[in-house]
Formats: structure tokens, sequence, C-alpha cells
């Protein structure tokens, strides 16, 4: 982030710009508003039932009181569905990156018959709504028996994270100059060492990237898990949020409690990695 | 030299082996699981299934009939697909242009305030459902809280349960989670602009607005065109935020296609209709796609 030098001079003037004052005063209060949602939930997680119905909704608790997480982890099987999101993270996202880190290689920098047409192939994928084809997705999963497992659900997030993350590599992959690969080559090294010892070094910021962004993207995914973990035992946290919302909605602290534990992981992740964030979203746009 | 080409030959093959490896996992798994299902799905379209039974006769467009003439739900799902479609190009991009540009000035904490409006896009989609739900509850929840602190309890909704107020009540709880994403890629385009350009002006008297109109705008149209592409297709793809809030209710008041087609085959054992509201989004999505992605494609050769 660039240091501001003269705050409230716009580039190229001298004078401090009054309405540049105001513009500031009233992002001030958009950003208020912006986070209100967050306070009044985290507020609410902190009070009893009694005093939600009580008191105004955006009043800070008089008594914060922490026993409203502990009962809706345990009402709500967060043992269960916060190991199960964090065992499908923490094996999709590295080894999503991995797959699509070889095939945009071999599309940047081996030249083929097929690269181009290849290409295309995935630059379509970066587009195709899931959403939408939830039914069929269902019967593939089904077809190979991986219902209500930790594969089943994995395949499908790799597939449909792929296509981006090699547009993204594939740009980054072929601004690097040819020469490095050329000479490496001629000593006789493989193309998987070109990309080992070569290529993944020079491309850490944007594998950082990718990473950090996937890793929310998977965290938060609900549609595909939703029709492919269908036994309580394999849910992940959105859909365990999911349930206990329709279970327990009038017990409003709890319910805050829950949203709150759900989120708080990519929120701590964001806030942490926040400029590797915005790049790994750009690098897509940016690059094209 | 024969040698020499013989050698150049040798390598080129096995070039082209490595190359075929290294692609094997991708192309599969993205092939089989997310192409695939994308033939698969215009196969059901043509088919009577459960979802279960081996046999999917083949009935024609007795599907696509079915969803066009003897379903009322679809009629009211593909017009708020299209209201909600037009709302999301234009609303949430706006405000993130406007967000965009305001941040983009020399103001204090500007990284803070743009941490503030991109936090949404990060939380899950399902949690800011529940999140607005909960803000929303007619007796407790902050809105008719707020409402009636200002004296203006007349104004008291069931956001969520009035049908003709409920998807809008969902689209602004949909402006929180997704303007941020806009302003990022706004912001990202304003540092294309160059500041010698926008020195220059300023000092040869361009005032604010000539500036925004002749150098910054210019500047900005390839974030705009992406903007709108993405802002287009994720509104095609609303399920989460919809199933969370109202699923569809009251009254299929705010059911859209891609919901729509999923009840029907995971929730009607019916994958059929269900089936063709798929190919029909689909069909829409690739209208949008197909040109976006061959101009993609054509500048990333030209820049090769």
């Amino acid at each position: 982030m660039t240091a501001i030098a003269a705050p409230f001079r716009p580039l190229g003037s001298g004078r401090t710009d009054p309405l540049l004052v105001i513009l500031w005063v009233a992002l001030l209060a958009l950003a208020l508003l912006w986070i209100m949602p967050f306070a009044f939930i985290v507020f609410t997680s902190l009070k009893s039932n009694a005093t939600v119905m009580g008191s105004s909704a955006f009043s800070p608790p008089a008594h914060p009181d922490l026993g409203n997480y502990a009962r809706a982890w345990a009402r709500g099987h967060f043992n269960t569905t916060m190991f199960n999101s964090a065992v499908i993270t923490l094996i999709k996202v590295p080894l999503g990156l991995a797959i699509s880190a070889l095939a945009a290689y071999a599309l940047a920098n081996i030249r083929f018959r097929a690269a181009r047409v290849l290409f295309l192939v995935f630059v379509f994928g970066t587009m195709i709504p899931f959403q939408v084809m939830l039914a069929p997705l269902f019967g593939v999963v089904n077809a190979l028996h991986l219902i209500n497992t930790y594969a089943g659900i994995i395949l499908p997030y790799l597939a449909f994270g792929i296509p981006y993350q090699v547009f993204v590599l594939h740009a980054f992959f072929r601004d690097l100059p040819r020469e490095l690969t050329e000479a490496a080559l001629l000593d006789g090294a493989s193309h998987l060492t070109v990309l080992c010892r070569i290529f993944l070094p020079l491309s850490l910021p944007v594998l950082a990237a990718l990473l950090i962004l996937d890793f929310v993207a998977t965290w938060n995914e609900f549609a595909m898990a939703l029709v492919i973990l269908q036994d309580n035992s394999t849910w992940t946290l959105p859909l365990g949020l999911m349930s206990f919302q329709s279970q327990f909605s009038s017990n409003y602290g709890e319910l805050n409690a829950a949203i709150v534990m759900t989120v708080l992981p990519a929120t701590l992740v964001y806030l942490i990695f926040q400029r590797y964030f915005v790049s790994g979203l750009t690098a897509g746009a940016v690059k094209e | 030299m024969p040698v020499h080409g013989a050698m150049r030959r040798r390598l080129r093959d096995s070039a082209a082996g490595q190359a075929a490896l290294l692609l094997a996992p991708a192309v599969l798994i993205y092939g089989g699981l997310a192409l695939y299902p994308l033939v698969d799905v215009i196969k059901l379209s043509f088919v009577k299934w459960n979802g279960l039974t081996a046999a999917q006769p083949f009935v024609g467009l007795a599907n696509y009939v079915q969803i066009f003439t003897a379903d009322p739900v679809f009629w009211r799902a593909l017009t708020n697909t299209l209201i909600w479609t037009v709302l999301s190009v234009i609303v949430p991009p706006g405000i993130g242009f406007l967000l965009a540009l305001g941040l983009n000035q020399s103001i204090p904490g500007r990284s803070l305030l743009r941490a503030v409006f991109y936090l949404p896009v990060i939380i899950a989609p399902i949690a800011v459902a529940t999140i607005w739900r909960w803000m929303y509850d007619p007796y407790f929840g902050l809105f008719n809280q707020v409402l009636t602190a200002l004296g203006a309890g007349g104004l008291i909704r069931d956001w969520l349960g009035d049908s003709s107020i409920a998807l809008y009540s969902i689209f602004i709880a949909y402006v929180w989670e997704s303007a941020g994403f806009s302003m990022v890629l706004f912001l990202a385009g304003l540092q294309g602009v160059p500041r010698v350009l926008v020195e220059a002006a300023r000092i040869d008297g361009a005032g604010r607005w000539s500036v925004f109109r002749y150098v910054v705008l210019p500047a900005l149209g390839p974030s705009l065109t992406i903007v709108v592409v993405l802002s287009l297709i994720n509104s095609f793809r609303a399920f989460d935020i919809v199933y969370g809030m109202t699923g569809g209710g009251p009254a299929q008041s705010t059911q859209m296609l891609a919901l729509w087609a999923y009840t029907q085959a995971m929730q009607l054992g019916d994958f059929g209709p269900g089936s063709a509201i798929s190919v029909i989004l689909l069909l829409t999505t690739a209208a949008v796609v197909i040109p976006y992605v061959h101009r993609v494609v054509r500048r990333r050769e030209v820049a090769g």
C-alpha cells in the first residue's frame, strides 16, 4: 500500500481540496454502515436470549457471555464440520494448485499441436456456472460411488478450480524469459525439473495469491457440498450453519455465535494476507 | 545436418510426451467432473429420469414443452432471474465504481476503508444469508429496531415474508456482499491510469470533470467490460444467498432459475425438466461468455 504524502491534495495540485475532506467523511460514514452487520452479529452472539429480546439490537452487551459459543459449538457439531472443512480445504487447495501449475506450464512453455485448443477449453471453464448443473454433477459423483466422501467433494472442487488457476499461471509463466528454459533443457533437465527449480520459485507471489483466494473459495463453498455431502457426518461448515439456522433459528445468541465461528477463519486469513488476496483476484482481470 | 535434425526431432517428440504427462491430471479431472456434466445435462434434458433408475427413456422435447407450458413457477423464476440480472449488472458495479473513484483519492486511511468494503466478499455467501435473515427478523432484527428508533415504525415490514418485497430484500444483502468485488477490479483498473497524464491535465487547468472524462474514464474501458461480464455471469449463478434467505419462498416469489433447476432434480426427483432449465441458463451464459473469451484469447495472442 502506498503511503500518502499529502492527504486531501489531488494529484498535481498544491492545495488542500475541501471536496476531498467531504468525500472522506462520506466514505467513513458509509464504511460504518458497511461494518454494522458485523458489529450486530458479534453483539448478539454475546447476549443471552432474554437480553436479545429485552434490549436494543445495536447496544453492546452489558455482560458479555461466551457461553453461546460453547453451546453453539456443541449443538452445531462444530467438531465435525470444522474438521471436515479443514481436511477438505487442506487437501484440495495445494493439490489443485499443483495440478494447475503442471498444466499451465505445459500450455505456456512447451510447443505442441493441441496447445491452443486446450488453452481455449480451459479459459472457457473459468466461466462455467456449476450452480446451474448441480444435478448432473451429483449424477457423475454418484456413478463413481463417491457421494458422502471427501474424494467425492474434492474432485469437483478441483475440476472447477483448475481453469482459473491455469489461466492466471499461464499468463505469468508465458512472460518468464524463454532463455531460462532453453539453457536448462540443453543441460538435459526435464520440463518437470524446469518447472520446479526455475518457474515455481519465480512465481511465489502469484502462487501465494492463488492459494489464499482458493482457500477462501473452498472454505465457503456451499452449493456443491449441498448435493454431494448428504450425510451430516460429512458436512462442512457452511452446511452445518445452514442446518443450525433451520433448527435453532429462535435461539438468537447461539445462532450468531455459530455465524461468527463459521466466518472467522476466512476473515482472519483475509485480514492477514490481504495484499495477496487482491492481487490474486485482479491477476486474471488485469493481465488480460 | 541430419544428426542435428534427428536430435531435434527426438527432443520435440519427448517434449510433446512430457506435455501430455504434465497436462494429464488437469485434463482428466476437469474433463471428467466439469465438462462431462456439462454434456450430460444436455442429454438429461431430453430424457425422463428420477436420478435412481438405470433406464433413461428418451422423451424428445417433452421436458422443454413442460417447463414452458405447464410450469408457472418457471416463468416466475425466469422473471425473477431477469430482474436480478439487470439489477446486479447496474447496482453493485455502480457502487463499486464510485467507491473505487473515492478510494483512489489521497485521503487518510484509504487502505483500511478498502478492506472494510471488501470484507463481505470473503464471507461465505451462506453466512451472508444467515446474517441478513437475522437482521431482517421482523421482531428483534436490526432493521425494524432502527426504524422504530427513528420513529418510522410505519415502514416496518416482514422483509423476507412479504412476497412483494422479498426479492428486493435479498438483493440488498447481495449488494452488500458484492459491491466490494467490483470496487477491487475498478481500483486495479485505476492503477493503469497514467499519473503523469493526470498531473499534466491538472497543470494545464483541466477541471475535475474534464480529468475524469478525458483521462480516467478512457483508461477504465477494459475494467468496465470485465466487471460487467463477471457481474452478469455471477447473477445467473445466484443460488446460495437465495437458498439461505428464503429457499425461493414465500409462495415462490423469490424463486430463481438455478435454484428451481436444483429443486426439480434434487428435491422433486425429476431430472428432466430441471436439466432443461439448466440448459437454458447455460445457453444464456454461453451467449455472454463466448464472445468475451474469444476477445481475451485474441488479446493474449496479440500480446504474446
